[in-house]
């Protein structure tokens, strides 16, 4: 047996061993495949969380709470401006707290929802029998980048991940485009979901509102917003240099005009919204469109959703999807015949993604002896709790710190390009000091009463396990240390 | 209220302060001023952060964005044109005592309109986004032997990467590490050539952890709740930036980066807390570095700045010229730098942005020449390769400062 390929299966394509999978494996290449014919894991784990639509009606029924508590309060703030200052301020800060308690059960709703997400994420990822296609999912979600600093898009960024990226993660990449590009994480998060067509039904009446009324905030005047156009062209498909202009890009953006979602008002009366994405014809931009030297005919919908497709057959999308691909699982400066095998095989398979995995995991490329990345926190962590088959216990809470604390807090890169995919990026004195630290917070999680950690680390590290690492784990003062040494030594650190 | 030195002379943590940052020396160049970068990603609005109100085609392009001295929440009136937003109100104040400068209209050389390639090209000092894989600032360290440098920021950044020195810091884990796993890890690292040498820096600065924490506490701002946060935000950041870089022995060069500056909608909200951020920073900062400050400069920059035009969502897109600012006890301020395009129709770039005058690179070799004594030809050949076209702007700092 191959235990090199072996622990390259684990490591480089999975998310590291659990006890027992190494000795476990015969035939690592098939192993990847198998998992690729069973796809994505998570049914149960995910089956009770909310869909988007209903934190969309929660997020609806908030703002419906706060708004009739301020129109309840209206007739008393004209009292207020009427009674001496101090009595005013007081009466202010009473109606603050009144309405903070009001909205109290909405806020506790809302962490509880973020921490059972999040739980349920890392549970699959520490229990998962199919981690090369969990780790697949957490590349499409981190290319796909919704960040959580941003408000709007703080409840539905986990949502996304579960309703748009894991079903289609071994699938069509077009369907995989189009499922994210209707979700209302994106649409929120780049600004779509107001864009308005200017010579759109609504747009006019905007217009036509503004010169009637001057003072109306421009704001809220409606119009066009770039930012979905250029991201889903620049980061999403065919990358920063797949030859587009930026009237390309203002095009696309007139396309997808429209693309949005149930705004709290319509869910207003008990009204029940089918879906958590609405296409708005009134809003959308009139006329056929001209992207990258071919011609959309007007369709509604239907234009935006041709340009994406195009977009995803695009060369230029097949070469950059590649790229990424093989940047992330095989070495920061993959080889180009790698990416040109893959690409090609992603173009000839009408952009099926499966395709394009089992390209790379049959290419000797991927295998070879000098492809290596530096584990990310976020890989750190996962890679320690499967090692030491940490229970979490439904509470997530330090594993976020952790990963917070080492640069990858979840869901939250505050960019749409995501978390840097470069190992040089992660690399530096600090960084590496704040593994060493949480190597010792993590090994104190260890709950292995019969385990001997020497053979742990034999079972985990297989051929990676040197002598001095041994050396050191054996030497290591209490149980606890001895872990502490294996999640921080070097060679726990790498995918190799 | 204790001074931040009096502070550090009375208590036994501000003992222990003055140990840290034990390994490095910065004496190597005969003067001692000090140089901060500030990198806000994501795309600061010129025209909100330095309002041209006296620009006769402002008002009606910025609409319900405009903002002037005389407006209920007035922006700081700085000449005849412009004013500085009203979250500005320390920056206010430095800019009266002639220690605070914005440039208008300034831009990189890459003037597309992608947020990665406009940062690269901001990092890496060049008009291309792969124009080069380290960054200017630590090829600038390069050409100071013996100077050394400070990141703070989780992970390096591309300005400060290259083959000069530079430490990396961020708000620690609360925890400690067992010494005696660290022995025995180091051989562990000894052997393996990609972290050897960033493992020995890890373990060298391990005092510094929990030390340089209780130091940044004292940053306005930056209390203990703040030292628990992954990214701290300006005003810890450059607090700490000014922490280390104010003693003796402190890093003359460092840098400090901010994100959440990319307002494609509800701009006046955000742009108004995100200024208020900068400014506390700009508080802290000079806060933190105590008397160091008359020897120091700050340069703050952003990417690219926004369209002139407000989108459909109350935010602004992609542009092209934005402002930065200039900040420091050293800096010729309080005036306005940078020839003003104008935004009334026909003066737009491309019909929709603030047509970029001033190449930010002829600011920076204007700094790093006169501030910290990079040679010209370096200037050239090494730190800003391919920029002979932006010459340096010369006068940048006070003459006093000139003087000595």
């Amino acid at each position: 047996m191959d235990t090199k390929a072996a622990i390259s299966a684990l490591n480089r394509f999975g998310l590291g061993a659990r006890p027992g999978e190494l000795a476990g494996l015969r035939d690592p290449r098939g192993w990847l495949n198998a998992q690729l014919a069973r796809g994505p894991d998570g049914a149960d784990a995910f089956s009770g969380l909310p869909s988007s639509l209903d934190y969309l009606r929660a997020e609806a029924s908030l703002q419906r709470t706060r708004r009739e508590f301020k129109r309840g309060n209206g007739g008393g703030r004209r009292h207020f401006l009427l009674a001496p200052a101090r009595a005013a301020k007081a009466a202010v800060d009473a109606n603050a707290a009144a309405l903070k308690h009001a909205l109290g059960p909405f806020r506790q709703d809302f962490r509880k929802d973020l921490m059972a997400e999040a739980s349920a994420r890392l549970r699959v990822a520490t229990t998962t029998d199919t981690p090369f296609v969990e780790r697949l999912v957490y590349f499409w979600s981190n290319h796909f980048a919704v960040s959580v600093d941003k408000n709007v898009a703080r409840m539905l960024a986990a949502p996304m991940e579960r309703e748009a990226i894991r079903p289609n993660v071994t699938g069509k990449f077009s369907d995989m485009l189009l499922a994210v590009e209707t979700h209302p994480a994106m649409l929120l998060y780049l600004d779509n979901a107001r864009s308005v067509g200017p010579d759109s039904p609504l747009g006019r009446r905007l217009r036509r509102r503004l010169a009637l009324h001057g003072d109306m905030d421009e704001g809220k005047a409606g119009g066009l917003n770039e930012n979905l156009g250029r991201e889903a062209m620049e980061l999403h498909t065919v990358g920063v240099n797949g030859g587009y202009t930026q009237a390309d890009v203002t095009e696309f953006s007139r396309a997808l005009t429209g693309w949005s979602l149930p705004f709290p008002r319509d869910f207003a009366n008990g009204r029940k919204p089918p879906s958590a994405f609405v296409f708005r014809a009134n809003a959308h931009e009139p006329g056929p469109r001209h992207v990258m030297g071919t011609s959309f005919a007007a369709g509604g919908f239907g234009q935006g959703k041709a340009i994406l497709e195009f977009l995803a057959h695009h060369p230029a999308a097949a070469r950059h999807l590649s790229l990424l691909l093989a940047r992330h699982f095989v070495s920061d400066h993959p080889p180009p015949s790698l990416v040109d095998r893959m690409a090609r095989s992603y173009l000839e398979h009408g952009t099926d993604l499966t395709a394009v995995y089992r390209t790379m995991i049959e290419s000797p490329e991927a295998w070879s002896a000098d492809a290596r990345k530096f584990r990310t926190p976020q890989d750190f962590v996962i890679a320690s709790l499967r090692a030491a088959q940490v229970d979490l216990d439904g509470k997530p809470q330090a594993a976020l710190a952790l990963m917070a604390r080492l640069g990858e807090p979840l869901f939250d890169p505050r960019s749409p390009a995501g978390f840097t995919d470069d190992s040089a990026d992660w690399i530096d004195p600090d960084a590496l000091w704040k593994r060493v630290q949480a190597a010792e917070a993590l090994a104190e999680r260890v709950a292995l009463p019969e385990a001997r950690p020497l053979a742990l680390a034999r079972d985990i590290l297989g051929p990676l396990l040197d002598p001095d690492t041994m050396q050191a784990i054996r030497r290591a003062e209490s149980k606890r240390q001895a872990y502490a040494t294996m999640f921080a030594c070097p060679a726990f650190q790498w995918r190799v | 209220m204790l001074t931040r030195r009096q502070f550090l002379a009375s208590s036994a943590i501000g003992a222990a302060t003055l140990l840290v940052w034990p390994r490095l020396t910065f004496a190597a160049t005969g003067s001692d001023t000090r140089f901060l970068f500030v990198f806000l990603r994501g795309g600061l609005d010129g025209l909100e952060s330095v309002p041209p109100y006296g620009d006769p085609g402002y008002q009606a392009i910025r609409g319900a964005l405009a903002l002037s001295p005389s407006a209920a929440k007035p922006a700081h009136r700085l000449d005849n044109v412009f004013a500085l937003h009203p979250s500005f109100a320390h920056a206010a104040r430095l800019y009266a005592q002639g220690q605070f400068m914005p440039v208008v209209a300034a831009a990189p050389p890459y003037w597309g309109r992608s947020h990665f390639q406009a940062q690269n090209c901001v990092e890496n000092g060049t008009g291309k986004p792969d124009g080069a894989q380290t960054g200017w600032l630590n090829r600038c360290l390069a050409c100071m032997p013996g100077v050394d440098g400070l990141a703070c920021a989780p992970v390096m950044p591309l300005t400060m990467r290259g083959p000069a020195r530079v430490e990396a810091w961020s708000p620690p884990l609360p925890t400690d590490v067992n010494p005696i796993l660290l022995q025995r890890l180091q051989p562990l690292y000894a052997a393996d050539p990609r972290l050897a040498g960033t493992f020995v820096r890890a373990v060298a600065r391990r005092q510094d952890s929990g030390i340089a924490r209780s130091g940044t506490g004292m940053a306005p701002g930056g209390t203990d709740a703040h030292a628990g946060r992954t990214r701290g935000g300006l005003p810890l950041m450059m607090g700490a930036a000014g922490d280390f870089m104010g003693r003796t022995d402190g890093p003359r060069v460092a840098f400090v980066e901010d994100e959440g500056w990319d307002t494609h909608a509800n701009e006046a909200f955000i742009v108004t807390r995100k200024i208020a951020e900068l400014d506390a920073g700009l508080q802290a900062f000079q806060h933190a570095i105590g008397p160091t400050w008359g020897r120091t400069v700050l340069v703050v920059a952003t990417e690219f700045g926004r369209t002139a035009h407000i989108n459909g969502t109350g935010g602004t897109d992609h542009g092209s010229g934005g402002s930065m600012f200039l900040a420091g006890g050293a800096l010729r301020g309080g005036r306005v730098l940078g020839k003003w395009p104008g935004i009334s129709a026909g003066e737009l770039y491309q019909g929709r942005d603030v047509h970029a005058t001033t190449d930010f690179r002829s600011v920076f070799k204007g700094v790093l020449a006169a501030h910290l004594g990079v040679p010209g030809s370096l200037l050239e050949s090494r730190v800003f390769p391919g920029s002979a076209a932006a010459e340096p702007i010369e006068g940048l700092l006070s003459t006093a400062r000139a003087a000595a």
